[in-house]
């Protein structure tokens, strides 16, 4: 494990890249537990100020400092990211795995539901949910209903490699000595479908950062959970642009650049982990 | 004394249905077989003769669409003779492992490659031995290195070790549990043949160390003769020959088992071998009568008509054939 990662490090400037940047905005985040001003409070500080040296991205024009706003706002959205890529991957492992190992009429099914999933419109849901749930739409809640419509696809590429697995000799074996599909799905084709769930969780995460930045900016959200969105949704209802004051813009946009890409850089270098020989031909030894 | 394992007018096909249209494949055709205690019986015949479908039915790991359709298959572990076929789930995974091991086809690849070694060894072998999982894995070393492998290679990937190694590894597997009875789908295909004759010994000795019965399935010719007890000739899903190895390869009596064995090649004897014409027949529509009647150069008006009986001609050895029964020799 940590040799692959010393390996990955050395040799692969993607994942030091993007291991590096999502690094720093891993720090930023933190830094919000040492925030001297209380995330929601409004008026703590001079409104309007450019970036000095005693406010370093600026205040905005409700009189909150950028820099520690974007802390607490990148803490949620990563979190909200994470949230959803676990739940999400949890639903897919199970119907993937179990749709390919079990075959049949329980593949049938599951994969009916899962195509389903696949068709629907999920932005309009999503908008849907936020007009008919109104107050009670939390931050939890949107990571849930986010989660249960993005497993879809991943669910169907683990039920594709789970498809191959059932066919191999450890798999009849694993059967013929007795242990039950449950037992086959979780410790004999888990950890081979495991590079691929890393993969999908950090175009995952992506996805479901970009839909809460989306809804949040059009104000679709919790807007009062400072998050990435939520700062662009408040700038664009002070004319934050119009008034010239850009760094309460430029800096949440900025910011969460820079989680996607590292997340990009970072999903890319796991297929060299996927396929060694890759790993190996990078090397100078394949 | 009881024979281990009673086979009685087994037949196993393969049921299809493709747009309404029903296909039946009869890979195992009325074969009745019986292998005692402590021998290793050999299975023999060319490609999609049936051998792995036999097999695989006599371990009860077939899933549709083979499906058995007639005859039994009684194996006798402690309290006498039982229908394998009419035991519960519960009562097949307490014998499978402990008293009916599998070494299958292809065996190298039964190694999870994404886990070490050691997990393959609990996650096959450990339900079954009863012991806590410290005394299990002293078992396990215990057992590797009496087949001279050294216990670090538990803590290794398959890609990791040679596929002699894995091959023996896969032995290991599957003799851990010291059972009864084991089958061995072509263990050796996939090696060379020093690797072969280590991994023949090794067959060899754990089989005469733990008093078990071997069903061993290879076309490989040389090595039946090397290894088995008995053997038994399949060709087309139906066994036409069986008797002890030696007076099989001496005296066959059956002209299918004839041609296989005057195929061989022996040391100085260059005469050239002559094949036989044709080539086996398919399965879905196997020819009436005699199946082998098509290439068959002592062929009768009866062999097209009527299946042959297998019959005991000498002590021991029988035979499916019309021509034998009337004394011909092929």
């Amino acid at each position: 494990m940590w040799n692959i990662l010393r390996d990955l490090l050395r040799y692969n400037w993607e994942f030091a890249a993007g291991a590096i940047l999502l690094g720093a905005v891993i720090i930023v985040a933190a830094l919000s537990f040492i925030s001297p001003y209380p995330p929601l409070d409004v008026y703590v500080a001079p409104p309007d100020m450019p970036p000095s040296s005693e406010h370093w991205l600026g205040t905005n024009s409700r009189g909150q400092d950028v820099f520690w706003q974007l802390t607490v706002a990148v803490r949620n959205t990563l979190l909200f990211g994470v949230v959803v890529a676990v739940i999400s991957r949890l639903i897919s492992l199970a119907v993937g795995l179990f749709a390919g190992y079990m075959g049949g009429s329980v593949d049938r099914m599951l994969m009916s539901v899962n195509d389903t999933f696949i068709v629907l419109p999920i932005f309009p849901i999503l908008v849907l949910f936020y007009f008919v749930m109104r107050d009670q739409m939390s931050w939890a809640l949107l990571a849930l209903v986010a989660a249960c419509l993005g497993w879809s696809y991943d669910a169907r590429l683990i039920r594709s490699v789970a498809l191959s697995l059932k066919t191999r000799e450890f798999t009849t074996q694993s059967a013929f000595c007795g242990m039950n599909a449950a037992e086959i799905v979780t410790r004999e084709h888990l950890p081979y479908v495991m590079p691929i769930v890393f993969t999908t969780t950090m175009n995952n995460m992506n996805w479901s950062i970009g839909l809460e930045v989306t809804l949040s900016v059009l104000g679709f959200t919790d807007v009062n959970t400072p998050t990435i969105g939520g700062m662009i949704y408040w700038a664009n209802q002070h004319a934050a642009l119009v008034s010239g004051i850009w760094w309460w813009i430029a800096a949440p946009v900025a910011l969460v650049i820079v989680v996607f890409v590292s997340l990009f850089l970072l999903s890319l270098s796991m297929n060299e982990y996927i396929d060694p020989r890759s790993r190996l031909a990078r090397m100078g030894s394949g | 004394m009881q024979p281990i394992l009673s086979v009685s007018g087994l037949k196993a096909y393969y049921q299809m249905r493709y747009f309404g249209v029903a296909r039946e494949i009869r890979a195992v055709d009325d074969i009745t077989l019986h292998i005692n205690r402590d021998e290793i019986y050999g299975i023999a015949g060319e490609s999609s003769s049936g051998k792995s479908t036999l097999i695989k039915t006599i371990a009860r790991a077939i899933r549709p669409p083979l499906n058995v359709v007639g005859g039994s298959i009684a194996f006798d572990f402690e309290a006498g003779p039982r229908d394998l076929y009419a035991l519960s789930e519960e009562q097949l995974s307490a014998i499978r492992w402990r008293h009916l091991s599998y070494i299958m086809q292809g065996s190298m690849n039964v190694l999870n490659p994404v886990r070490r070694i050691r997990h393959s060894f609990v996650d096959f072998a450990f339900r079954h031995m009863g012991l806590p999982m410290p005394a299990f894995l002293q078992r396990v070393e215990d057992h590797l290195a009496h087949l001279s492998l050294q216990p670090g290679i538990l803590e290794s990937f398959p890609h990791e070790l040679s596929g002699g190694m894995r091959q023996r590894v896969t032995i290991a597997l599957a003799t851990v549990c010291r059972p009864d009875f084991i089958i061995a789908d072509e263990p050796t295909t996939a090696l060379d043949v020093v690797v072969q004759k280590n991994v023949l010994g090794m067959i060899r000795r754990l089989q005469q160390e733990m008093g078990a019965s071997v069903l061993f399935v290879t076309h490989d010719m040389a090595v039946h003769a090397n290894l088995c007890d008995r053997l038994g000739i399949m060709y087309a899903g139906r066994l036409v020959e069986e008797a002890p190895t030696r007076a099989l390869f001496q005296r066959p009596l059956h002209p299918y088992t004839a041609h296989l064995i005057r195929s061989l090649p022996r040391i100085g004897d260059d005469t050239p071998r002559h094949g036989l014409e044709g080539r086996p027949p398919s399965l879905a529509a196997p020819p009436p009568g005699c199946r082998f009647h098509p290439r068959c150069p002592l062929a009768m008006d009866i062999c097209k008509r009527e299946v042959p009986p297998m019959e005991e001609l000498e002590s021991g050895h029988r035979v499916a054939c019309h021509a034998a029964l009337q004394g011909i020799a092929p």
